[in-house]
Order: structure tokens, then sequence, then C-alpha cells
């Protein structure tokens, strides 16, 4: 059963939902909105993979499923698809992991007589979301491109997420949670990427998770937060920090924490466990002209 | 009314068994099982299934649209259990129809019928919560030892939870195998529950997990020829369209798991083969929300940092 809002907290804060159907919150010139779409077809599959320039993708890949958050006024648009994090995918392009069984497989198998495939089939992505100025923005600032040179970007900033503040329990008037693509790694593991969002009174703050688990191998949980504090300014002021944990089951075990796969299902109980590999606290820049 | 048809009934309604009950209904499984080949001989008219995964509501859609055991003759092909919030019940229902049945229905074993792969995905979490114990779970991955391996339908379609093996040219080499085991890491009896038929590769492909083959098409004909059969059906891969035919229709995978982990919105197939094996695919789609019994609880609201 999917989670409820209360309309008198909605309205309250001075929010409404939106309208004919759509999954989403329009609150202090923000409209967050979710999309929930099925798997790709075999032929958007296709598709995919000719622009992708790859023939393997992961199994479930939710391409017309997305998160937006769109400032009207100033046509800002901080958002989150599949297409972008498989993009990343390709680049990053990590050398593959071998599975626990791969050492016995190694004297069975016969390579002259195979070919070996030795694409990242973790799927493992840097992505932490897309931004863009929209064109055609109620303003009529047009002419802005996608992620140009004159356009947003992310610089490094001393601020933190104010966890604290999150931690109150304010009444939540959105929730939301969109897997972007997951594959089961044939059965020894998982790999998923989903943004869940959550937007109160005073804030949105949304968490983009790409997790995965090579079982008996390693675990890699890279997340993307981000947080937007409600103020009067025309120009919002968001936080993004992005933090990579990684470990192999054989450094958990030598810890003395347990190594069979079944204990790491969820990773938020566990993340404290892995170490972070990399931590990085961004702000968005947002043109002067703007 | 026997007891068996009155487990039948109750499980129908997706209401577990006792289990005491679940260890008798084990027993006399395994007695007809035991008997059965690696490659057991099936006779047509029949449908076959694909993965199920725990999915029980949908798998009575399933019946609804291929018809109720025993009238309509049924081949699964494996991976009844893990993943969906029903495994116990998907599968006792099977085996319980299995026990009345024997003719009716065959059972083969999918990568997901081993003790390894259900402690991390879902099935001994489910029977340690319904039933308190492990005990049921020890009974079902007992019988899982005894599933055949593989059916040949009317000597003409091969039928097999995953694929080919290159140990395995012959189905005389499948029916050697001593199958009453744990699913070993490798080997031929491991290839056929886990293996995939691959585009980019004509002969054999090795995954980039260094574990698991991938066949191509050269591989699929010669299987074919040297063992006189039209075609191989297999399931064991999310087909977004619920069928999938590759290398020329050598080999169709079938998928009979309706939106998938109740989020991927793909639609389900079962095909169906009459007595001069001309076949038909039924696609159906996840069973309505109302008849999947009473509605979950309201979640509270998630506080994530």
């Amino acid at each position: 059963m999917e989670w409820e809002v209360d309309e008198r907290e909605l309205k309250a804060a001075g929010a409404e939902l939106l309208p004919d159907g759509r999954r989403g919150v329009r609150i202090h010139g923000w409209e967050i909105e979710s999309f929930k779409r099925p798997i790709l077809n075999s032929l958007s599959l296709q598709q995919w993979e000719q622009k992708l320039q790859t023939s393997h993708l992961p199994e479930m890949i939710f391409g017309d499923s997305s998160l937006v958050c769109k400032h009207v006024n100033s046509g800002i648009r901080v958002y989150f698809n599949t297409f972008d994090a498989l993009v990343g995918w390709k680049q990053e392009a990590l050398p593959p992991v071998e599975v626990p069984a791969a050492a016995e497989w190694k004297f069975r198998s016969k390579p002259s007589q195979q070919v070996i495939l030795d694409y990242d089939y973790t799927f493992t992505t840097p992505y932490c979301g897309s931004q863009a100025l929209e064109k055609n923005s109620e303003h009529g600032r047009g002419a802005i491109s996608e992620d140009g040179s004159c356009s947003l970007h992310w610089e490094d900033c001393k601020e933190q997420i104010d966890v604290v503040a999150l931690a109150s329990k304010e009444p939540i008037l959105f929730y939301d949670e969109v897997v972007l693509y997951e594959d089961e790694l044939a059965d020894n593991g998982v790999s998923l990427l989903t943004v869940k969002v959550r937007v109160m009174p005073s804030c949105w703050f949304l968490l983009l998770r790409f997790w995965l688990r090579v079982d008996g191998v390693l675990m890699r949980l890279r997340e993307t937060r981000m947080h937007c504090v409600f103020r009067d300014s025309a120009k919002p002021i968001i936080l993004r920090e992005s933090c990579w944990r990684e470990a192999t089951f054989q450094a958990l075990s030598s810890k003395g924490y347990p190594s069979d796969s079944a204990a790491y299902n969820d990773p938020s109980n566990i993340s404290q466990r892995l170490p972070i590999i990399m931590q990085k606290t961004q702000k968005l820049k947002i043109p002067d002209n703007l | 009314m026997s007891d068996l048809d009155r487990q039948i009934e109750q499980l129908k309604r997706c209401e577990p068994l006792k289990e005491s009950e679940v260890k008798a209904l084990c027993l006399k499984a395994m007695e007809i099982l035991v008997e059965e080949s690696n490659v057991q001989r099936v006779d047509a008219p029949v449908t076959i299934c694909g993965d199920i995964h725990g999915q029980f509501y949908d798998m009575k859609e399933l019946f609804r649209v291929g018809g109720d055991c025993p009238k309509t003759n049924y081949l699964f092909l494996g991976d009844f259990v893990d993943r969906g919030f029903y495994s116990v019940e998907t599968f006792l229902l099977l085996l319980a129809l299995k026990v009345r049945y024997p003719d009716r229905i065959t059972l083969i074993r999918g990568n997901h019928e081993s003790r390894q792969i259900t402690q991390v995905y879902g099935f001994y979490d489910e029977c340690l919560r319904k039933y308190g114990s492990v005990n049921v779970w020890r009974y079902c991955t007992d019988i899982f030892d005894y599933l055949s391996l593989s059916a040949l339908i009317e000597n003409k379609i091969f039928s097999v939870h995953g694929g080919l093996s290159p140990a395995i040219s012959t189905l005389d080499q499948i029916r050697t195998i001593d199958r009453k085991q744990e699913v070993p890491h490798d080997g031929g009896m491991c290839d056929l529950l886990w293996s995939d038929p691959e585009d980019i590769v004509d002969g054999w492909g090795l995954s980039p997990r260094g574990a698991g083959f991938l066949f191509g098409g050269s591989v699929v004909t010669s299987f074919n020829h040297s063992n006189n059969i039209d075609y191989i059906c297999r399931a064991h891969q999310l087909v977004m369209e619920g069928y999938k035919w590759m290398f020329n229709n050598q080999i169709v995978t079938v998928w009979s798991a309706p939106n998938y982990c109740y989020r991927c919105g793909n639609v389900a197939a079962i095909l169906e083969m009459d007595e001069n094996l001309n076949k038909q695919f039924r696609v159906f789609e996840a069973a309505p929300q109302e008849s999947r019994g009473a509605p979950a609880k309201k979640p509270p609201p998630d506080y994530f940092l």
C-alpha cells in the first residue's frame, strides 16, 4: 500500500499535490515529481543498446522512470534518470569482479575455445544526478544548454547538509522511491540504483543510492544526498553530498563481522561497516544572470 | 475428501500447511520424484511454465489462464521459490499437485531450488518467519535434490531451466548424472541450471564474473541436430514480453512471473502445446490487487537520512 499524505498538513504548509494523477507536490516555487513506469521492452532495449554502444545492460531498466525537482521561476531543474546513470557506467568502465567460483572455473574452462566477456557487469556508476536550466521557463530565459559552460555546475564547499534539522520529525508532505535500474547479477548478488525523496514544510531532501553486493566478494555503496531549504530569495541553495563506501567480504570478516551474504540485504543497516573511500560536499552554482 | 485434496484446497487459498503435514507431503513426493529420469519424458498436450518466484497470486492467475491441473497437463521449469512473498505456499501447492496427479504435472529444478541460494534470496527467511523454525526449509530443500534436471516432450522439445553445457552434448550424458545432491558450483548439472544463451558469442562464452557459461547459436544448432530435437525451451531470464525466441527459433525463453518482484511491470507467458506440438503462447498480466488477499498496512513515514 502506498504512503498517504495528510491533507491538512499540506494546506498548512502552503503546498498542493500535482493535479491530474501526477505523483508529486508543489511547494515554495518547487515542483517535485516522480515518474514510475515499467521496465523497458525489447524494442526500447535495443535502442538503448545502440545509443549506449553496448550489448549488455541491466536486466531491469526503468528507463522511463525518473525524479524531477524543478524550481519553476528560475527554470533550475535537478533530476535523476536511468540513461544518464548508464552513460556514467559506460565511462567509468571498471574491470569485472570475479565471483568466488571463478577460481575453480579457471581449471575447468579452456580459454582458447571461448569468448571471455569483460564488461563491468556490476553496472557501477559514478552518477550523482543531472541538472539543467530549462528553456522557456516562465521568465523566458532560454538558450542556456544543459550542463553548458554558462549553465549550472557544482562547486566544492565547506557547508554540510544539516542532518540535525533533517532528523526532526517534521510532517512529510510527499515521499517516493524510484528504482532506476536493477540487476540480480545472475543470482550472484544485487546491483540497484534508486532515488528516494521526502518533502517537508521547510525543505526537500533526497538520496540517490547505488548499492552493489557481489556475493562473497565485495560491496559498494555510492550515495548522493541533496538538500534544499526553502527560502524566499529567487535563487535556491542546493547542497549535495556524495559518499562512496566499499569493502570486501574478506575485510569485513577479518574485523569480526559476518561474512554471509544474507547479513547484507539492507544497505541502510550495514553502511557504517563499510569504510568511506570518497566524500565531498558541493553547492549548486547558479549563473549570476539568473 | 482425502487429506491431500483438503490440503490442496487449503494451499489454493494461500494458507500454508502445518509442519507435520509438510513433512508427510515431502516424504510422499520423494517416492514419486526418485523414480523420475534426469530427462523426464513428457507427453503432449502440455503447458510449459517458466519462473514463478513465490508470486503465489500470479501463479493462480497462470492457472486461471492455462486451466486447472489435472485438466491441463503442466511442465514447470523451476525457480518456484525466492524473491516473492509466498514461496512456501507456491512450492507446497505445486508439490501437493505433483503427489496428487503425478502424471499431470512435471516439476524440474531451477537454480533457486538450492540450499545455498535460498538462504540469500528469501525462501529460508520466509520459512523461518512463517514456521518459527527452519524445519520446513529443510524438508523442502531435501526435496529439491530429487527434482529432475530436464524434460523431453514427445522426443522433440528439450526443456531445461538454464541451458546447455560444454560437458554435455547428448541427452544420454544428462541421464547418467547423479542428481541427488545440492547443485554443484561447476560441471554439467550446474550448467543446465545456470547457463544462458548469448547473442554476441557464436560458440561458448564465459561470463565476466569468471563463472557461468554463455552459449551461442552454433552450440544450439549442433545440440539440437545431434539429439534430433526441434528446439529448446528454457526459463531463467526475465523477458519483458513473457517469451523470447533466439537463434532462428532454435531456443525459446519462457518467463511466467508477471510484474516481477512486484515492480517491473512486465507481462508473463506460458507455452501451450497441443497433441501435434502446435504451439501457442498465452500472455498474461499480474493478478489484480483486490484478488491478493488483505492489503498491507499503511507504511510509516520514512525519515531516511
